[in-house]
């Protein structure tokens, strides 16, 4: 049904699109650069950061900020040259002279209740003065309390259980449109996790320039189905036309990924930054488990929409073309199903999908610059579970594997790796079922 | 702005144990992806394993180095089967997924707090590599000494990496030459290029994807040896994402299924890198402002060049797939 593009890409139209393109690329480049504007100091300070390394919900330590603490800064013969308290994002500026020798030290009597700084990180840290790189200098300190040992084990399983459906249904959110698109076009993107961070880094670009995050939310939703669009569009859809092979375009993939990780790194920084609306939350208790309003928010609607796709998916008439064309494209495109037009819109839903699970991550963990690649593994790991291919696999796997990799702590995993499970499935299922629960068996090997 | 300076750093690049060390690894990923067709996309993983399988020697058993080299290869055989055994019957594309998954997983473990008493934690391993620089010394190059001509002139303990790594490049892509052309590396070809029709010959496909798989993955833990060794020590971090999806790129670059392309390949990868780079870090002594907004500054010169590597690897797959050596009709496999 693509035949007739073929000609056209080849010649002089082909290439003015490809500039088309990059001027496109240029563009978004552009728009996109206010990140690193703020935070340039005029003075030498120290920023110390206090942290809870408490929480972690995907191999990734998860850092809470830690809310007034008192710290103080020494100079090299003892003399106090500041004290601060941190703020609600955990942070306190202390002015000091100049680039010369300190020492940091918390006042651990200020910790909240229930904190104490973990055996890595000691009350007191010194601050050579060569290792001032800017005029800022950063000193973190981390708290790991055992909050949990003051809970029951019922209550520490039902917690696990609560952040892992939160965890899954985000990953089942992401992985909608990772295995649809590889459903009906055979493509493996492993640049998708890429669009995961897009949609969080979108929504906080909003966020950081004074939107309120629940308008910058659905910008960042709407700008990850434009992203979907023109890599369709300006992408795969002109690959798919050239012949370009599958193996070829999943390398291209790769590209893309590491291309725009690096984009992020540059704009975004390294550092993991929190949106900056409903940040300080105090967890409230329904029933054994302890949930702040924002996660608890987070997990309604991400359920709501996610019971939306599937009934998309199940009863609309779309819904019955994308199945079909998952299916097999060639024998949906005969019944007059224009199997390239639902390939464009499985591209976009899925583009807007991973940045709405971008966002909702981003609120429940921080944002940075390469959340969607670590969450990229556990969406493999969802959809092959599920059924390589299938939305409902996508949706059934990822809640799966999500619940499985939070509650994987309770069996003694360390949390650092926690998401080492997933792999684990993933092995098996492949040994065993390797179609998944929902997929169909196919002939291998 | 020095452009002298700046292909002077491009040239060194281009034969420095960057390359070096890619281009072993390269010659390994050749064997999976560009002979066999095999989606291997965790060559960082084959990496670690050999670069802690000699950092683990001296540092954490207290036996020999060279042992190193067998703990390594353990590693690597040990490794291929895990991802091979689940994987290998079934299309390109688990293979795919389960190699990126478990290279990831292998970097997790080994900088774990956890398993810091094996690998080292976050700080890696480091004072293992006396016993081969030793070797350079008694060779007769002082490690502080200088040798060499115009701009190439290498600290006796460079020259002895360079040595090592290059004769170590030369020796495993002569093997690899010679193993393409006899009846086994036919049957890897054939694999890759219709795999139903070389089963119906009667051959056992699971079984050469396998020694593929495995193969090449002790090629990449060689070169995963030769940077722990050449650099002394082993760091987690080095073993990321990006050194496979590099590894790759210069592969790609150079050309698949040839061995002068995945040997050259990385060459060029790394003299482009060390251009861009240094080009950048030329132009931008100051950072670039548009009104009060940064749009670079030389802290950003390293970021933006992956950025432009990644890009580098979207064009070619896009305008040439076969890379300056390659052969286009090697690259048109389709992995199912």
């Amino acid at each position: 049904m693509t035949q007739p593009v073929v000609g056209t890409f080849k010649n002089v139209a082909g290439r003015q699109r490809a500039v088309q393109l990059l001027v496109g690329l240029l563009v978004a480049l552009v728009t996109m650069a206010g990140f690193t504007s703020s935070a340039a100091a005029e003075g030498e300070a120290i920023r110390v950061q206090v942290k809870d390394q408490q929480r972690d919900a995907a191999g990734k330590t998860d850092n809470q900020p830690v809310v007034g603490v008192t710290v103080t800064v020494l100079d090299a013969s003892g003399a106090e040259v500041g004290t601060a308290v941190t703020d609600d994002k955990g942070v306190a500026l202390i002015p000091v002279p100049g680039k010369a020798d300190y020492t940091v030290r918390i006042d651990e009597s200020t910790l909240p209740d229930g904190l104490a700084l973990s055996s890595e990180s000691p009350a007191e840290q010194t601050v050579a003065g060569d290792s001032f790189v800017t005029a800022t200098k950063i000193v973190n300190f981390f708290t790991g309390a055992s909050q949990s040992e003051s809970t029951s084990t019922t209550e520490r399983i039902a917690q696990r259980f609560a952040d892992g459906i939160r965890l899954g249904l985000i990953i089942a959110m992401c992985s909608v449109g990772l295995s649809l698109i590889f459903g009906t076009t055979g493509l493996t993107n492993f640049a998708h996790g890429e669009m995961v961070t897009f949609g969080a880094v979108t929504a906080y670009f909003f966020n950081d320039l004074g939107l309120h995050i629940l308008i910058a939310a659905p910008i960042a939703v709407i700008a990850g189905g434009l992203l979907g669009y023109s890599a369709d569009r300006f992408g795969f859809a002109r690959f798919r036309a050239r012949g370009v092979g599958l193996i070829s375009q999943m390398v291209i993939t790769l590209g893309l990924s590491i291309a725009a990780q690096n984009f992020f790194l540059w704009r975004f920084g390294g550092r993991d930054k929190p949106y900056l609306d409903y940040t300080n939350q105090v967890g409230s208790k329904i029933g054994p488990i302890t949930i702040t309003p924002r996660d608890l928010i987070v997990t309604i609607v991400a359920a709501v929409v996610l019971v939306c796709v599937a009934l998309t998916i199940q009863y609309t008439r779309l819904g019955k073309a994308t199945r079909a064309v998952s299916d097999n494209a060639d024998l949906a495109s005969s019944t007059g199903i224009d199997s390239s037009k639902v390939i464009r819109i499985i591209w976009v839903a899925g583009g807007a999908l991973a940045a709405m699970g971008g966002v909702f991550r981003g609120l429940d963990e921080q944002v940075s610059w390469d959340m969607g690649t670590s969450l990229l593994f556990l969406m493999f790991a969802g959809i092959t579970l599920g059924g390589l291919g299938s939305a409902f696999g996508a949706l059934v796997g990822g809640f799966v594997v999500g619940i499985l990799v939070e509650t994987s702590t309770l069996l003694g995993v360390p949390t650092e790796l926690k998401v080492a499970p997933a792999l684990l499935i993933l092995i098996l299922i492949l040994l065993v079922r390797p179609q998944g629960i929902l997929g169909r068996a196919q002939r291998v090997g | 702005m020095d452009i002298g300076a700046v292909f002077e750093n491009a040239i060194l690049q281009f034969i420095g144990f960057n390359a070096c060390y890619y281009a072993i690894a390269a010659i390994g990923l050749n064997v999976q992806f560009g002979y066999t067709g095999l989606l291997n996309f965790g060559q960082a993983a084959f990496m670690a394993a050999g670069a802690y399988g000699v950092g683990q020697t001296v540092s954490i058993f207290g036996i020999s180095l060279w042992w190193g080299v067998a703990i390594g290869i353990g590693y690597a055989v040990f490794l291929g089967l895990l991802m091979g055994v689940p994987t290998l019957r079934l299309r390109a594309d688990y293979l795919a997924i389960v190699t990126i998954a478990s290279a990831e997983i292998v970097r997790l473990i080994v900088r774990s707090v956890k398993f810091r008493d094996q690998f080292g934690g976050t700080d890696g391993l480091k004072g293992f590599a006396d016993a081969y620089q030793d070797v350079g010394v008694r060779i007769g190059l002082e490690p502080a000494g200088e040798y060499g001509f115009w701009i190439f002139t290498f600290s006796g303990r460079n020259l002895w990496n360079l040595m090592v790594g290059w004769s170590l490049v030369a020796i495993f892509g002569v093997i690899v030459w010679r193993l393409m052309k006899s009846p086994w590396g036919r049957v890897l070809k054939a694999i890759r290029e219709d795999e139903d029709a070389v089963r119906s010959l009667g051959k056992n496909v699971y079984s050469y994807k396998m020694q593929s798989l495995v193969l090449g993955g002790v090629i990449g833990s060689f070169a995963g040896m030769m940077l722990a060794l050449g650099n002394a020590n082993v760091q987690p971090d080095n073993f990321s994402r990006n050194l496979t999806f590099f590894v790759l790129t210069g592969l790609v670059l150079g050309g698949v299924a040839k061995v002068t392309g995945s040997i050259i390949g990385p060459m060029m990868f790394w003299g482009l890198y060390a251009f861009l780079d240094s080009l950048l870090r030329e132009l931008i002594d100051k950072p670039v402002r548009i009104g009060d907004f940064t749009l670079m500054q030389s802290t950003d010169v390293g970021v933006v060049v992956y950025m432009l590597m990644g890009i580098l690897l979207v064009v070619l797959m896009v305008y040439r797939p076969q890379g300056v050596f390659g052969n286009k009709k090697e690259m048109a496999f389709e992995g199912r």
